[in-house]
C-alpha cells in the first residue's frame, strides 16, 4: 500500500493479482451479474489507486480497507442500476445456491490459504440458519434491519435480536481465532 | 448506552444495518466512550474481511486488468508530467 500511495503502478498490478479472486467474489456476490462485476471490479481498483492516500494502516489492515470500499461500491451499483428486481429473480432462480452458498469453502488459488477461508466459513456456518439469513441481507444486500424485516415478514425486533447475536458470535469467534495464532 | 449495548450497535454500524434513529444514539455513545469506541469501531471491521474471505474466490476476465494498468499508467505519467516516459 506505501507503494501504491507513492504512484507506483506495479505495485498496484501486485495488489491486483493478489486480491482479485476475493474482490470479485464478494462484488459478484452483491450484484449476481459476471460482466457487470468485471466492470466494476476495474472501477474498485482504480478507486483504490485514486484513494490510496486516504488508507491509514492505523485503522486497519489493506484488506478491510479495500473490502469496505468493495462493498460500498457494489451495494452502490445494486441500487444505483435498480438492480434489485433482477437480482431477485436470479436469486428465486438458483435456491439452492442461496442463501447459504456465501459460507462454503474452496481449494482454489487466491490470496488466503484454504484453512484460513475453512475456518471463515465455519464460523460463519456454525451460526443458526434464521441469523445468516438476516446477516446475508444485510452484508451482502446492504439491506436495513427495516428492509429485511419488510422482506422476510419477520418483526423488527426479531431481525435485531438476531443480526445482534449473529455478528456478535461471528466477531467473539474471529476474536478467539486471532487470540490462538 | 451501556458498553455493552454500545459494542452491539458497532457491529450492525460497520455494515451500514443502524436504523436513522439507532445512529443518533450511536453516535453520541461513540462521542461518550472516545477512543475505546473508535478502537471498538476499528476492530469491528474484521467481520468484512470474514465475510469476503468465506467466499469462494472468483476469476476476472484477463482483459480487466490490461484495461486497469493502461489507464493507470496513463494517469501516472499525466501526473508525473513525462508522457511517454
Amino acid at each position: 500500500m506505501i507503494a501504491i500511495q507513492a504512484g507506483d503502478p506495479d505495485a498496484l498490478s501486485q495488489l491486483y493479482d493478489r486480491y482479485n479472486g476475493i474482490v470479485k467474489a464478494l462484488i459478484l456476490r452483491i450484484i449476481h451479474n459476471d460482466a457487470e462485476a468485471d466492470d466494476l471490479l476495474q472501477e474498485v481498483f482504480l478507486e483504490i489507486w485514486n484513494q490510496a492516500k486516504n488508507f491509514s494502516a492505523q485503522k486497519g489492515k489493506p484488506l478491510g480497507w479495500m473490502i469496505t470500499l468493495t462493498r460500498r461500491r457494489a451495494i452502490d451499483a445494486l441500487r444505483k442500476r435498480q438492480a434489485y428486481a433482477r437480482a431477485e429473480e436470479r436469486l428465486r432462480a438458483e435456491p439452492e445456491r442461496q442463501p447459504l452458498a456465501w459460507v462454503q469453502n474452496s481449494t482454489a488459488e487466491d490470496i488466503s490459504s484454504g484453512d484460513t477461508r475453512a475456518l471463515m466459513a465455519k464460523v460463519i456456518s456454525s451460526l443458526p440458519e434464521a441469523q445468516q439469513q438476516v446477516i446475508d441481507l444485510a452484508f451482502f444486500r446492504g439491506m436495513s434491519q427495516r428492509e429485511i424485516a419488510a422482506h422476510t415478514n419477520i418483526p423488527l425486533g426479531t431481525v435485531k435480536t438476531r443480526l445482534e447475536l449473529g455478528l456478535k458470535k461471528i466477531y467473539d469467534s474471529l476474536k478467539e481465532l486471532k487470540d490462538e495464532f | 448506552m451501556s458498553f455493552e449495548e454500545f459494542q452491539n450497535s458497532a457491529r450492525l454500524y460497520v455494515i451500514g444495518a443502524l436504523e436513522p434513529d439507532e445512529l443518533q444514539d450511536f453516535e453520541g455513545a461513540r462521542k461518550q466512550y472516545g477512543a475505546a469506541a473508535e478502537d471498538f469501531i476499528n476492530q469491528c471491521y474484521s467481520l468484512h474481511e470474514a465475510f469476503a474471505l468465506s467466499l469462494k474466490p472468483a476469476k476476472a476476465s484477463a482483459a480487466i486488468k490490461e484495461r486497469l494498468m493502461s489507464m493507470v499508467r496513463e494517469r501516472s505519467e499525466r501526473q508525473s508530467g513525462s508522457p511517454g516516459a
